[in-house]
């Protein structure tokens, strides 16, 4: 049987200011008849544009200038517009990133359904709606009779995706594609997508092209994958063997620096050093070269062809050339492979904690007005934080995850005075920090500092990388330290290049943003740096590098760290003591590596077996965890996950859990904890 | 997507380069359509007559030359005379100095008080927001004209009160511009990490959103310049802007529209320059705004 999808030496070029980009090149590859074939990447790999390609969406400054894409026998590059539309709709149907941008905002689903069903003439209204229904209900919307009235701001993230899914599948397409399907959405609402596109699958022998940068979301999913880097396909296989047994150095460094591959705190994890290679100009030799820690000189002058390895596996590596023998040695073991020199928890002091947070309540102000006295409305007062106990010993890293929504950003910025606190106390070193005005603390902020989520957006945008450094020190310090010194010193500190300090923050790259959030944090020395999502919108590359960054750094100048993140295997690498965050309080407060052989509340439990592990062989089958988050502005009564939990017991429906403290030291808010 | 250039010395100093160059980028893409090529010739030739209008008007603009007057356009007076025999070319350009002189004093003005205004409404408590806005759609309401026949008629015609009807009219809409762009800005995450570090609010006002809201001020100034020049010389042409006998362009439409049964020629020599400049700065608005709209700008 002939593949549904066969690439054939696909070039794409985007027309820029800065001339045309050869966003790929050489591309080929198959896509066989009811399987998931996985194109994975970091960013600038062009694995998005493949999608575009194939539905011939590029946009306007994008153009195929040689090959072809031939979908059933037929090429797409030769479709007249009419035919292609017939075929988008018919044949192919893409599930995009983010809903929200990609639904029609103004448009109830039932408009967006009959839309979407305009083809088919010989159904009525009445049954098109039958059909959809069925089909929200088999992804798994509950009440769609309801539902489908609503707009798209009126679902969760989760359920948006579903519905997006379930729109994708109306017109049963042979060919589904899948654009980063579930980076937007929590560990708990991704494992649900993974085992609800899994199921479909199965069902419906649609064929799937799925494009991620998880490589645990793949390794679930997939059955074949396509390993991409910087417009080029680097490595190709069926899934068990490119994970077991990947050829590429490439595909090796991106797998062996998956955090969730090296849980050992005190490992460094591997980093893939260099960036991308300009893609405007002709690349002599290997695309990888640069990059490569095996590369050797015939990899900077001669493109590799492609190698088989065995039956459906091929890479594109000198290396593997049966001709090529003697050069193989490989550069010694570098870094990558090393240990960090002192366990970074073992200096903790055991006395007074530096940050000691008691009962901490947080709430912003609902509807209020008349607003507030209609049925059903919201309460006049949204607890975000309800009874939060925390302790931050000098020189450990406390990890605080939770799913969006949670309030653990809430928490982190709270500490650090930026919201007021509703009621309850936070001391540094003793002293009370809620009741003081900016004015007073103003002074304590040289000693605490905070990593934004955004690499690039929490960067002033029209100040230079120099500025933005040293900024910290013109609030701080009095004038007359010498600018430029400071600005060389802190760069050369975070590894950036020196030459980007007179450049502004839309210039940098993902990673060089970071470093720069990082110096900044540094500045001043502090002893507390509180971190939100430190890694998020980083590839996985850069990710360590960044976080093998932060733990030298620890070491070199004691610092405490609050890591905030969703990212559970990040947080695993680097923290010593792990808080888990449920509708604002913490649920479980423990060791992090008891937590996570042992974990004693459901929800820890749930969100630990949410994590889509690298590993092919070891798939999971079931998801993990049912249900959304409620919303804080309406909690349950009682244990406030009962809802979700699956040892709910009639007790946790009506009395709420008070904190109690386990016989290993960990706290917990659960009438049944899992451990003892 | 998004290519980043690599660490290489070579692409570093290509990247430095390109970026010395993002001004003159701008400036070539704004002179390259026809729109902001055609905007920018008419500024330039409203502004040079104007400045240099002592050296290229051939006459006195209220020298008189009885004899000739109610010309149509001859040798000596290319755009023909008035009743009084007045050069009705020179009249024109020394006019253009009236407009430029409300314009720009005009403009500013309103710019640093639009600014100052918006970005505290913007970022300040609720109820100061509350009450700017409420002074700002109180002036909004009243049509300028009528706002400026009312002041008129209390304070008599002037020049100077020409220029301030228009300054507090012009206000409203500069502050409502920052207030709405400063407040998307008082939530991102950049403006919160300014907090973190403790920079003061004058600090975050000044240094983070400032520099943030101010383009916008200037695509909008460029389409406003013809919006003054044309208050100017509406309530000049009703007599109530500047005194006889200074030229302006207000002025010499209202005497040729007393002459219109003698001559149509000062009404065409007077309203020609006013067309012209209101097309030319609306061109350079709108190209302008081409050039510094994130949403139309490709690549980075």
């Amino acid at each position: 049987m002939t593949p549904l999808v066969q690439i054939r030496n696909l070039d794409v070029i985007f027309d820029t200011d800065r001339g045309p980009v050869r966003a790929l090149r050489d591309v080929s590859f198959d896509v066989p008849r009811g399987k998931i074939v996985g194109v994975v990447g970091e960013s600038g790999s062009g694995k998005s544009t493949v999608i575009w390609s194939i539905a011939r969406l590029l946009s306007a400054n994008g153009r195929i200038v040689g090959g072809k894409i031939l979908f059933d026998g037929r090429n797409l590059c030769d479709l007249g517009e009419a035919a292609l539309r017939d075929f988008r709709g018919r044949q192919a149907s893409i599930v995009f990133q983010d809903p929200m941008t990609s639904q029609i905002p103004v448009k109830s689903y039932r408009q967006q359904i009959i839309d979407i069903l305009y083809r088919n003439r010989e159904q009525s209204r009445s049954q098109k709606i039958g059909h959809a229904l069925a089909m929200m209900r088999r992804v798994g919307i509950p009440d769609s009779e309801q539902r489908i009235d609503q707009f798209p701001h009126q679902f969760s993230g989760g359920m948006r995706q579903r519905m997006g899914i379930a729109m994708a599948l109306l017109m049963k397409p042979q060919l589904l594609m899948a654009d980063e399907p579930t980076t937007a959405l929590d560990v708990t609402m991704e494992a649900q997508i993974i085992h609800l596109l899994r199921s479909l699958q199965a069902e419906m022998h649609t064929t799937i092209i799925l494009v991620s940068h998880n490589l645990g979301l793949v390794a679930e999913l997939c059955d074949e994958v396509v390993v991409m880097y910087a417009g080029e396909v680097v490595e190709r296989g069926p899934i068990g063997a490119v994970y077991a047994r990947p050829a590429h150095p490439y595909t090796q460094a991106l797998i062996n620096s998956d955090p969730a591959r090296v849980t050992e705190r005190r490992r460094y994890l591997p980093t893939i050093p260099g960036d991308l290679p300009d893609v405007r100009f002709k690349q002599a030799g290997c695309i990888f070269a640069g990059r490569c820690p095996k590369a050797f000189d015939r990899c900077r002058h001669e493109e590799p062809a492609a190698h088989v390895l065995e039956e459906g596996h091929d890479a594109r590596c000198h290396l593997l050339d049966p001709r090529q023998v003697a050069s193989s040695s490989v550069t010694a073991a570098s870094r990558q492979e090393g240990w960090v020199p002192v366990d970074p928890g073992s200096n903790v002091a055991a006395t007074e904690p530096l940050v000691r947070v008691r009962d901490l309540r947080v709430s912003f102000p609902g509807r209020g007005g008349l607003a507030s006295l209609l049925p059903g409305a919201q309460p006049a007062k949204i607890d975000v934080l309800v009874d939060v106990n925390l302790d931050l010993r000098a020189g450990e890293t406390l990890g605080l995850v939770g799913e969006s929504g949670s309030g653990k950003t809430t928490l982190g910025r709270c500490i650090l005075g930026l919201i007021p606190a509703s009621s309850g106390s936070i001391t540094l070193r003793g002293r009370e920090l809620t009741r003081l005005s900016e004015r007073e603390f103003r002074p304590l902020r040289e000693n605490m500092a905070m990593m934004f989520q955004d690499p690039v957006g929490s960067l002033s945008p029209r100040q230079s990388v120099r500025s933005l450094i040293v900024e910290p020190l013109d609030v701080h310090r009095p004038k007359g330290f010498d600018r430029d010194a400071v600005a060389l010193k802190l760069a050369d500190m975070v590894n950036l290049p020196r030459e980007l300090l007179s450049r502004y923050p839309h210039q940098l790259s993902g990673g060089q943003a970071r470093r720069v959030g990082v110096a900044r944090a540094l500045a001043l020395e502090p002893d507390l740096i509180i971190a939100d999502e430190p890694t998020a919108g980083l590839d996985v590359s850069i990710q360590g590098e960044v976080l093998n960054l932060m733990r030298d750094l620890q070491i070199a100048h004691n610092l405490t760290y609050l890591i905030i993140s969703h990212n559970l295997p990040v947080v695993r690498h680097i923290s010593g003591r792990l808080a888990i965050m449920y509708l604002g309080r913490i649920v479980e407060q423990g060791d992090c590596e008891a937590i996570f052989r042992r974990p004693a509340h459901p929800y820890t439990e749930a969100l630990i077996n949410g994590i889509p592990q690298p590993d092919p062989e070891h798939r999971r089958t079931l998801a993990s965890i049912e249900g959304e988050v409620p919303s804080v502005a309406f909690r349950p009564r009682g244990c406030e996950f009962h809802a979700r939990c699956r040892y709910a017991q009639a007790r946790c429906r009506e009395e709420p859990p008070e904190e109690t403290v386990l016989s290993d030291g960990r706290t917990i808010r659960c009438h049944f904890p899992l451990t003892g | 997507m998004s290519v980043t250039p690599s660490e290489n010395p070579a692409s570093a100093a290509l990247a430095a380069n390109t970026f010395r160059g993002e001004g003159g980028r701008k400036l070539r893409r704004l002179l390259g359509n026809w729109q902001g090529l055609t905007g920018v010739v008419l500024v330039m030739m409203f502004l040079a007559s104007a400045i240099f209008a002592p050296l290229l008007a051939p006459y006195d603009p209220n020298a008189l030359d009885i004899p000739a007057r109610l010309s149509g356009p001859t040798w000596q007076h290319i755009a023909g005379t008035d009743q009084l025999g007045r050069d009705t070319f020179s009249r024109v350009l020394h006019g253009g100095r009236v407009a430029l002189y409300v314009a720009t004093i005009g403009i500013s003005v309103s710019m640093v008080f639009g600014l100052l205004f918006g970005m505290l409404a913007g970022y300040g408590p609720r109820w100061l927001d509350n009450t700017l806005l409420l002074l700002f759609d109180v002036i909004r309401s009243f049509p300028t004209i009528i706002i400026g026949l009312a002041a008129v008629a209390l304070l008599g015609p002037s020049l100077n009160l020409i220029l301030a009807i228009v300054i507090v009219t012009t206000i409203p809409a500069y502050a409502r511009l920052v207030r709405t762009s400063t407040m998307a800005l008082r939530n991102t995450e950049f403006i919160i990490a300014e907090r973190s570090l403790g920079v003061t609010l004058s600090g975050i006002l000044w240094r983070h959103i400032l520099p943030n809201v101010i383009g916008p001020m200037f695509i909008l100034a460029a389409m406003d310049v013809p919006v003054v020049v044309t208050v100017e010389a509406g309530l000049s042409f009703l007599g109530l802007g500047v005194l006889p006998p200074t030229a302006s362009w207000g002025s010499i439409l209202n005497e040729g529209y007393l002459l219109i049964r003698q001559t149509p020629w000062p009404i065409v020599a007077g309203g020609i320059p006013l067309v012209l400049t209101t097309l030319g700065f609306t061109f350079l608005g709108e190209a302008l705004r081409d050039v510094f709209d994130p949403r139309l700008a490709k690549g980075h």
